[in-house]
């Protein structure tokens, strides 16, 4: 089941100290990172290439776990919790730079995935993979395959995936950095649609400080440390 | 979409491998059909025949494999005797080369005795006495060695003339020479003896005290082994080791056919890491990532199960009809060999899909997004 709506401007993250290191230690990609970000805010993470931005959005779907600082989701520690994958499928819909659709199956049925395990028929989660991708104007690529469809239809379809568990986060890595101008505008402009819409918090990383301009707010990774506003 | 199309889907990307692996462990299940089902039709041939004469214990030598060893024909006299013993006769049995056919059951039957009783003559007559150089052919014999009354048989080292052709309501029966037993004792060299008593006891006799027979014939008869007509398969040690045998070739191929799907998975989950990382980014649990492995595995062998059950029916009726085979044994392919065929194919895939789906469950999904 979903979970509840969150209200306006109830704190959903809190980071404090998040600390990622690999290689024992050797590599530190995130150090000590303080943040907190609030329902129905859209906040661009930019930073140049290395800064440890993917890596902090790995953490906040729980896709890797921090080395060391406190990471909370509406009050409950993360860094705690067994269950990661049931927190995955009820709060986070993710978009990544490569689109990540599986191959073997049609762009509806890549829309239906996230959507295993929780409750609905088949026929429901046909019904909203249809609606979804019929918001997206993939409406007539249903049957197809992600081979078949260009850098942006992919992206919209991925797009589309990452709403389809009715998400109350979604994190975007680098939505547009495999497409052109002219596609990145339009995937851009269908995220921005989609996220008013279902009123979804955003999260997204991106290296393009045009693409940033459209969050209502901005953190500036370097080094693996935030940036102070104004610094 | 529903979660058996995902599955199926698994298994469809790569159709070639999955058809070879389905193939691998068909054959493992078609050995298993065809030498269980071998093994269980022999079982079944011997109780019917001996159910047709009418036969309620037979003593032998059951140590000797799967023809039991000769023994003094005169031991017969002492069983016959007995109290509680209605009828008791001699009989010699022996697996020959019969001219063109490789191998035929032949039998000396005592003279008069009433294991002639239920064979049938549907052409000419059975021999006139013990002493008559004549062979009665079960229906099925006459007609895989092609002979009619009248012709001449080459048995060993005597030469018989066909006196008839006979129904014996059995298979082994139908597919057996018959013949006197002092003629057959002289042809085969076991002059004086036999390898079988068979015994029968008054009607009505309660189970308790045939049982209680046995074990008297045994006592008076050390080194024979007196067993009620039904236990005779079970308790014979050239049948259970012929069984052991048809088990222990099934497992090996089945190992083989393990092997096969274990490998098949492992390079299946090496494959879609990828794909297991962004179904885990999706929010799929490791349980239900582990439960897709297994399921797939499992469906190979649902899939091998069947195709190996085909098989195996194909290759024991190809065997029914060859000289070695026809005659003495009708592979017994009840629905029950078949389900228990399947199971354990599906057993197979779900033990080979265990380690490729505890793999699976410990991919981290960051990991395995970069590929």
């Amino acid at each position: 089941m979903p979970a509840p709506e969150a209200s306006p401007g109830e704190v959903l993250y809190e980071a404090s100290g998040l600390t990622k290191e690999f290689d024992d230690g050797r590599v530190a990609a995130l150090r000590g990172v303080d943040l907190s970000i609030r329902h129905g805010e859209f906040v661009s993470i930019v930073g140049p290439s290395g800064c440890g931005k993917t890596t902090l959005l790995n953490m906040l779907g729980l896709l890797d776990r921090p080395s060391a600082g406190k990471l909370r989701f509406r009050g409950r520690d993360l860094t705690e919790i067994d269950d990661a994958a049931s927190y995955r499928a009820k709060e986070i819909g993710f978009i990544f730079q490569s689109f990540h659709l599986l191959p073997n199956f049609t762009v509806e049925e890549n829309v239906q995935m996230p959507m295993f395990g929780l409750p609905g028929t088949p026929r429901e989660r046909r019904a909203r993979a249809v609606e979804l991708l019929e918001a997206v104007g993939l409406g007539h690529r249903l049957d197809h395959l992600p081979v078949k469809l260009s850098g942006g239809e992919r992206q919209r379809a991925a797009i589309a995936r990452s709403l389809a568990n009715r998400p109350a986060i979604l994190l975007a890595d680098e939505p547009t950095g495999n497409l052109d101008s002219k596609n990145s505008a339009h995937v851009m402009d269908i995220l921005l649609r989609l996220r008013e819409q279902h009123r979804v918090t955003l999260v997204m990383v991106t290296h393009d400080q045009e693409l940033a301009r459209h969050g209502t707010r901005t953190v500036r990774i370097k080094d693996g440390e935030i940036v102070p506003e104004g610094a | 979409m529903n979660f058996l199309q995902v599955i199926f889907r698994g298994l469809w990307r790569r159709p070639v491998r999955t058809g070879l692996t389905v193939l691998g462990i068909a054959i493992g299940i078609a050995a298993v059909v065809a030498l269980v089902g071998m093994a269980s039709g022999y079982e079944k041939s011997v109780v019917d025949q001996l159910d047709t004469i009418g036969i309620d214990i037979v003593v032998s030598n059951m140590q000797g494999g799967i023809m039991p060893k000769a023994f003094e024909e005169s031991v017969r006299d002492g069983i016959a005797f007995m109290p509680g013993v209605a009828e008791a006769n001699a009989t010699l049995m022996q697996m020959l080369s019969v001219e063109d056919a490789p191998m035929m059951v032949v039998y000396g039957r005592e003279w008069d005795s009433f294991t002639w009783d239920q064979l049938q003559v549907i052409e000419g007559r059975l021999p006139r006495d013990a002493q008559e150089n004549a062979v009665v052919l079960g229906k099925l014999a006459a007609e895989v060695l092609g002979k009619k009354t009248g012709d001449k048989l080459q048995i060993e080292t005597g030469e018989f003339t066909v006196t008839g052709i006979v129904d014996g309501k059995s298979l082994l029966e139908n597919g057996a020479v018959n013949m006197a037993l002092p003629r057959f004792q002289e042809v085969s060299g076991y002059e004086g003896r036999a390898n079988f008593v068979n015994v029968r006891v008054p009607e009505g006799t309660p189970d308790q005290r045939i049982t209680v027979l046995c074990r008297e014939i045994e006592a008076k008869h050390p080194g024979l082994r007196a067993v009620r007509a039904r236990e005779v398969v079970g308790t014979s040690q050239g049948f259970r080791m012929a069984q052991a045998m048809s088990w222990s070739t099934s497992l090996l191929a089945l190992i083989v056919g393990v092997l096969g799907v274990m490998n098949t998975m492992l390079m299946s989950v090496f494959e879609r890491k990828h794909e297991i990382g962004i179904l885990l980014a999706l929010g799929w649990s490791r349980a239900r990532i582990m439960s897709l492995i297994l399921c797939e595995s499992a469906t190979m062998g649902f899939l091998g199960g069947i195709v190996g059950v085909a098989l195996g029916v194909l290759t024991l009726t190809i065997l029914e009809q060859t000289p070695y085979v026809r005659g003495f044994l009708e592979p017994d392919l009840g629905w029950s060999l078949a389900v228990q065929a399947v199971i354990i194919a599906v057993a197979v895939g779900i033990i080979s899909g265990l380690y490729p789906a505890w793999r699976s469950s410990r991919l981290s999904p960051s990991v395995a997004l970069q590929g």
